[in-house]
């Protein structure tokens, strides 16, 4: 029984006609796999949260493919933080001068090696997965659409996985039982209708999200979706929560209200609109290279995957001579303070305490107040 | 150009076999803009030299929001073409009050258009110490030969 998997496929921001015909060429040779529906979107990172593209995306279930001009982590978080979440999938499909410094060491491995609790691991995610292709990795379609297909068969091998998520994770057993032995084809088109209903989301008016790519009719290629929202370019920090240690390091540095906690003091980007067009400091002020600014010409802090914190630190102090990475944004934090008519603080404000290594000393008398005041629940 | 100047108005510098042409109406950044001054501000675009070694521009970006106070060759953009990828930087010292915001949704205008409805940004700065369209020449004349060799080498790598 063919499962739908969803690829959407955002679009670059350059009129280049290359860029332009490798995302027309994958959804073009998408359009004729049962079971792929495709979306298109503007360039994923510049859609607004209350905007058709996002709540076309969060109307979306079960497993996903992004295809963007993003670095894959990039796309992922910036999903997330629009409440698109899932596991992150394993993609194949890398850019080859990645691959090599993949294999010798992945930053991601590296970075979760050590025993720093990760934020991501005090999470709840849904049970569905979401891989990200990054454009840049090949110049044309097939081995895209390749991947995607490979994707596929994964995919339909965990029909649990997506059963769960069909039904919003609790499956009674009755339900589990009709969805472990179909009485006909037509229970997968059942199954997909309730997905439509139990969405929280829900798509938004008037999109059609194409849930009917059970058609009899195999020769009829599925219409892609195509959402064509009005977007201007947007700038804010995407955080990685794989990474993210809630140092809170960020917070303390950025002095123009960017970031904020949830309800349980997890770090988020509270104010993304806040931000300072092309200010990257707090990506570089981040222990853990936790922050992505996706659009930013450095690789390593759009988010590419070679991940080791100390990486990009070093290479751009070859690049800009003396400054290091904090000094570097200090002096970014001062340009932007100063043209908001603020006065520049340099190295007076925020800057980070390295609590990391503070953490293995014993609590002294005020830690110990501190921590019953926390206790009293005020 | 739309509403370019007629013959007379403009000096031609030949890039090879392309002429270039530079309306004589307004003043030359060493970094290929031309500037024009409208009232209190001086607004920028590409010079033909520029455009003719960018060739089609399909992705203008701008690193800095408007208005904000600019440093002389401060880093305030880059710029995607069918031939080139560059960084670009501040023509002047001053303050940039607009951007041509509708290049954003569609670049070509720096291509049809170069010397009206593609120009670039406007900012309040000094323009008297620019060059003429004659210093400007004699400028290409140097930076010519740098840029063929540039262009040359590149293609044979």
């Amino acid at each position: 029984m063919p499962r739908k998997l969803t690829v959407v496929i955002s679009q670059g921001q350059s009129a280049n006609p290359a860029k332009r015909k490798l995302e027309e060429d994958v959804v073009a040779g998408l359009l004729f796999e049962r079971g792929v529906e495709v979306t298109v979107v503007p360039n994923l990172y510049d859609l607004t949260p209350d905007g058709t593209g996002m709540l076309c995306l969060q109307g979306i279930s079960g497993d996903m493919v992004v295809v963007s001009w993003l670095f894959s982590r990039a796309a992922f978080w910036t999903l997330d933080r629009n409440g698109i979440r899932g596991r992150e999938g394993k993609v194949e499909l890398v850019n080859e001068a990645e691959e090599d410094e993949d294999e010798d060491s992945d930053g991601d491995e590296a970075a979760a090696a050590d025993d720093k609790p990760r934020v991501l691991a005090s999470r709840d995610v849904p049970n569905r997965v979401i891989y990200c292709l990054d454009f840049k990795a090949r110049n044309l379609a097939q081995p895209f659409i390749e991947e995607i297909l490979r994707i596929k068969k994964l995919a339909e091998a965990q029909p649990v996985n997506i059963l769960m998520n069909w039904i919003g994770g609790s499956p009674t057993p009755a339900q589990q039982v009709r969805f472990d032995a179909p009485t006909n084809t037509t229970s997968g088109v059942d199954a997909a209708g309730k997905l439509d209903g139990s969405s929280p989301a829900g798509a938004g008016p008037g999109i059609h999200l194409g849930l009917s790519n059970e058609a009899p009719a195999d020769a009829t290629p599925a219409a892609p979706t195509i959402i064509a929202e009005e977007s201007n370019r947007r700038w804010y920090p995407v955080i990685d929560y794989a990474r993210c240690t809630n140092c809170m390091e960020c917070i303390d540095f950025c002095l123009f209200g960017v970031y904020g906690v949830d309800k349980v003091d997890t770090i988020l980007v509270e104010q993304p609109d806040n931000c300072r067009k092309g200010c990257p400091a707090c990506s570089r002020v981040c222990p853990e290279n936790a922050i992505i600014f996706p659009q930013h010409k450095t690789p390593a802090i759009a988010g590419s995957p070679e991940g080791a914190a100390g990486a990009f630190k070093i290479d751009l102090s070859k690049l800009f001579g003396a400054p290091d990475a904090l000094e570097q944004a200090v002096l970014e934090r001062d340009v932007e303070l100063v043209d908001a008519g603020r006065a520049a603080v340099g190295m007076a404000v925020g800057i980070p305490k390295r609590q990391t290594e503070k953490a293995a000393a014993p609590k002294d008398d005020l830690d110990k107040l501190m921590d019953s005041l926390d206790d009293l629940d005020l | 150009m739309s509403d370019g100047p007629t013959a007379g108005d403009e000096l031609v510098f030949m890039m090879g076999k392309f002429a270039a042409k530079f309306p004589t109406d307004r003043r030359y950044a060493k970094n290929h803009m031309w500037a024009k001054r409208e009232g209190s501000v001086v607004w920028f675009g590409f010079s033909a030299y520029a455009v003719r070694l960018l060739q089609d521009v399909y992705f203008l970006e701008w690193s800095v929001d408007a208005p904000t106070r600019l440093r002389e060759k401060q880093t305030i953009g880059n710029i995607e073409s069918s031939k080139a990828e560059s960084e670009l930087y501040a023509p002047a010292a001053g303050t940039l009050t607009e951007f041509n915001m509708l290049l954003m949704k569609d670049p070509t205008p720096i291509n049809v258009d170069l010397y009206g409805a593609g120009r670039l940004f406007a900012m309040e700065c000094d323009d008297t110490g620019m060059l003429t369209p004659e210093q400007y020449q004699d400028h290409l004349a140097a930076a010519w030969k740098i840029a063929e060799k540039t262009i040359k080498g590149q293609m044979n790598e």
